[in-house]
C-alpha cells in the first residue's frame, strides 16, 4: 500500500511552530506532533499525538475518518486508567468505555476518541491505588480522597478544546451521558451540536447496574461488595437502562 | 477564653496557615514546642555566624510561593548553590529542575519563617500532648499542664506528629479514614552533623556536594559560602535515610565521627580536625517524592468545629513550597467553606 499523506500529516507542519494564548486559566496550549495509521481490532485509526505546554504528558486523539474541516463529528473524551484500560480492573467500567467508544466510532463514517493522560484521576497511579487500599479497608471517605487527589476537570476540558481545535473540527457531537460535559466543553469555543448517550452493552462484570437495588448514595456497589467507580466523570449507562440525571 | 483557632506547629506550614487565616480576619493562636519558629527550616548560630542544618536552600515554581520568598527582607546569597559537585540524588529531585526557582539567605534559612511570624499570636517552648474534642470546639493540652480552647484546630507538625496526636481523638469514619492514610505515608530521617573550621582551612571548591557512591552521606554542603566575611569554615553533612534510620537510637557520637569520616573523603583529610560540632537528630526529615498527597484534610465533627491538617505531606512535590501551599490551603478552606 502506497502511503499516502492526509490532511492530519499536514497538520503537523502547521503546528511546528504553534504558540497561542492558551485556553482556560491554566492557559493550555497543544500542538500536534506526530500523526500514524493505526489498524486496530475496533476498526481503522490514525493515531495523532499532542505536546502540551502544562506537563511532560502525551495527549493522543484517536481519529477514524476524515476530521479536518467535518462538522457534527462524533467525538469521546476518554481519561487514561492504566488499571481498567490496560488491565481490565473490575473495579471501574474504564475498559468497557473505551472499548465501546473506540467500536462505534470505528462503525461510524468519521469519529475522534480524546485519550487524556490525566491516570487516576490526575493524581497518579500510585495516589490511585492508595485510594483502592483505602476501600479495601471499608474506608472511603470523602476528605481522604479529597487529599489524594481530584481530577482537575478544568484542565481536561481546555486541553481537550484545545486538541479538537488543532483537529480543525468545526463541531461535535459529544458521546457523553453527562451533560456538563458539554457544557464545560463550548465555554472553552468548541460548538457542540448534539449529545449522544455512550450506552455500553450489557456483561457479566456490569449487570449489577441493571439491578437498581445496587444503588447506594451515588455509588454503585459490585457484586463482590466493592464500590464501583466512575473513574471517567460519566455516569454509567447499560443498553436497557434508563437514563437519568447525574448524581454529581 | 476559647481561641477562634489554634495551629499547633510553628514551621512553615503552620505560620503561613496562621498568616492567611490572620489575613482573613480569624485569629489564630500559633503553638510550638521550640524557642523559636521555623521548624524544620532551621537555623543555628555559632559566634554569631549562621549555620542552616535542615534545608539548605529554598527552591520552588509556584508564582506565590516564589513571591513570598522574594517578599523577604534581608540579604541574599545570590545563585547559592551555584557549584554542584557529584551526580548524587539531591533530596528533593526537582530542586535543579529548569523550571526551579532556587534561594537562599546570608542570614539563614530562618528569615524565611520569621517574615511570615509577623503580626501571628505565638506561644513557642509550648508542647501539645493532647487533644480532645468536644461539643462545639476542642481542647488542647500542653505538657505542662496548660489547656487551652478553640473552635477549630489545625495541626502542622510533621506527618508522624500529627497523626500522634490526631490518635486521641474518638474514631469517627472520617478520623479513621485520615489515620489509615496518613499511616500509607511516612517521613525519613537524616542525621545530620554541623562542623566548624578555622576561616585559613581549605575551602571546598564547591557549594553542595551529592556523593553518588557514599552509602552514608545524602549531601555535604559548604555552609560559609552563603555567608558574607564568615568567621569559620563550616560544613553540614546530611545523611541518607537508610543509614539513619539505622542510627536512629544510637547516641550523636558514634554518629558524628562516621559523618566526618565520609565527609573526609569527599573533601579531604582536614574535615577530620573541626573546632566544633553540633550533630542533630532529623527523625521526620522530609517526605521523599511521590510520597504526597495533594491537598490538605479538613475533618468536621458533629458540633459544625474543623480540625485540619498541614504539612510538607499535604502539596504535590514535597519541602518547603508544599508545606507553604498546604498552609495557604488549608486556611482558604477554613475560611471559604462552611
Amino acid at each position: 500500500m502506497a502511503f499516502q499523506l492526509t490532511q492530519l500529516h499536514r497538520l503537523v507542519e502547521r503546528d511546528r511552530e504553534h504558540e497561542c494564548a492558551g485556553i482556560g486559566p491554566s492557559q493550555v496550549c497543544v500542538r500536534i506532533v506526530a500523526v500514524a495509521q493505526l489498524p486496530s481490532r475496533f476498526g481503522d485509526f490514525q493515531i495523532v499525538a499532542f505536546w502540551n505546554n502544562r506537563d511532560q504528558k502525551d495527549h493522543i486523539a484517536i481519529v477514524h475518518g476524515d476530521v479536518v474541516g467535518a462538522s457534527d463529528v462524533p467525538t469521546r473524551m476518554h481519561s487514561e486508567c492504566l488499571t481498567g484500560d490496560v488491565i481490565g480492573s473490575l473495579r471501574c467500567d474504564c475498559r468497557d468505555q473505551l472499548e465501546a467508544a473506540l467500536r462505534k466510532i470505528g462503525a461510524l463514517e468519521r469519529g475522534i476518541l480524546l485519550y487524556l493522560r490525566q491516570e487516576g484521576r490526575g493524581i497518579g497511579l500510585a495516589n490511585k491505588i492508595r485510594a483502592y487500599a483505602l476501600q479495601d479497608r471499608g474506608l472511603d471517605t470523602v476528605e481522604a480522597n479529597l487529599a489524594l487527589g481530584f481530577r482537575d476537570d478544568e484542565r481536561d476540558y481546555a486541553v481537550a478544546a484545545h486538541m479538537l481545535s488543532s483537529l480543525g473540527v468545526s463541531s461535535v457531537q459529544l458521546m457523553t451521558n453527562n451533560p456538563n460535559k458539554v457544557q464545560q466543553l463550548e465555554q472553552y469555543g468548541i460548538t457542540v451540536s448534539a449529545r449522544l448517550p455512550h450506552l455500553l452493552p450489557p456483561n457479566p462484570h456490569n449487570r449489577f447496574y441493571l439491578e437498581t437495588k445496587a444503588r447506594r448514595s451515588g455509588h454503585f456497589i459490585d457484586f463482590s461488595g466493592n464500590p464501583h467507580l466512575q473513574e471517567q466523570s460519566d455516569p454509567v449507562l447499560i443498553e436497557g437502562m434508563a437514563e437519568t440525571e447525574p448524581t454529581h | 477564653m476559647a481561641h477562634d483557632v489554634i495551629v499547633i506547629g510553628a514551621g512553615v506550614a503552620g505560620l503561613q496557615c496562621g498568616r492567611e487565616l490572620l489575613a482573613a480576619g480569624r485569629l489564630p493562636l500559633l503553638l510550638d514546642r521550640s524557642r523559636g519558629v521555623g521548624g524544620r527550616c532551621a537555623t543555628r548560630r555559632f559566634e554569631g555566624q549562621p549555620v542552616d542544618y535542615g534545608p539548605l536552600f529554598f527552591h520552588g515554581h509556584v508564582p506565590a510561593f516564589v513571591a513570598a520568598l522574594e517578599a523577604v527582607d534581608g540579604p541574599r546569597a545570590a545563585g547559592w548553590p551555584q557549584r554542584i559537585e557529584g551526580s548524587g540524588p539531591a533530596c528533593q529531585p526537582d530542586a535543579f529542575a529548569a523550571f526551579e526557582q532556587r534561594r537562599a539567605f546570608a542570614d539563614g534559612m530562618t528569615v524565611f519563617p520569621k517574615h511570615l511570624a509577623r503580626g501571628l499570636d505565638i506561644k513557642l517552648q509550648t508542647r501539645v500532648d493532647w487533644i480532645e474534642v468536644d461539643a462545639d470546639g476542642f481542647g488542647v493540652t500542653d505538657d505542662a499542664g496548660r489547656q487551652y480552647r478553640c473552635r477549630d484546630l489545625v495541626l502542622a507538625l510533621a506527618l508522624e506528629q500529627s497523626a500522634e496526636l490526631l490518635r486521641r481523638l474518638p474514631r469517627s469514619a472520617e478520623v479513621e479514614g485520615a489515620l489509615q492514610l496518613l499511616a500509607m505515608f511516612a517521613s525519613v530521617p537524616s542525621l545530620t552533623v554541623i562542623a566548624g573550621y578555622p576561616p585559613d582551612a581549605p575551602m571546598p571548591s564547591w557549594d553542595i556536594c551529592f556523593p553518588e557512591r557514599s552509602l552514608c552521606l545524602q549531601l555535604l554542603a559548604c555552609d560559609s559560602s552563603k555567608r558574607r566575611d564568615p568567621k569559620f569554615v563550616t560544613l553540614v553533612g546530611q545523611a541518607r535515610p537508610r543509614w539513619s534510620r539505622e542510627r536512629l537510637d544510637q547516641p550523636a557520637e558514634r554518629w558524628r565521627s562516621e559523618i566526618l569520616d565520609a565527609a573526609a573523603a569527599l573533601a579531604g583529610n582536614w574535615v577530620r580536625q573541626p573546632l566544633w560540632t553540633h550533630a542533630h537528630c532529623w527523625r521526620y526529615a522530609r517526605v521523599d517524592r511521590g510520597n504526597e498527597l495533594q491537598q490538605p484534610i479538613v475533618l468536621r465533627f458533629s458540633g459544625g468545629q474543623r480540625l485540619g491538617l498541614a504539612g510538607d505531606i499535604f502539596a504535590a512535590g514535597g519541602g518547603v513550597q508544599a508545606a507553604w501551599l498546604s498552609g495557604q490551603r488549608l486556611a482558604q478552606r477554613l475560611t471559604h467553606e462552611d
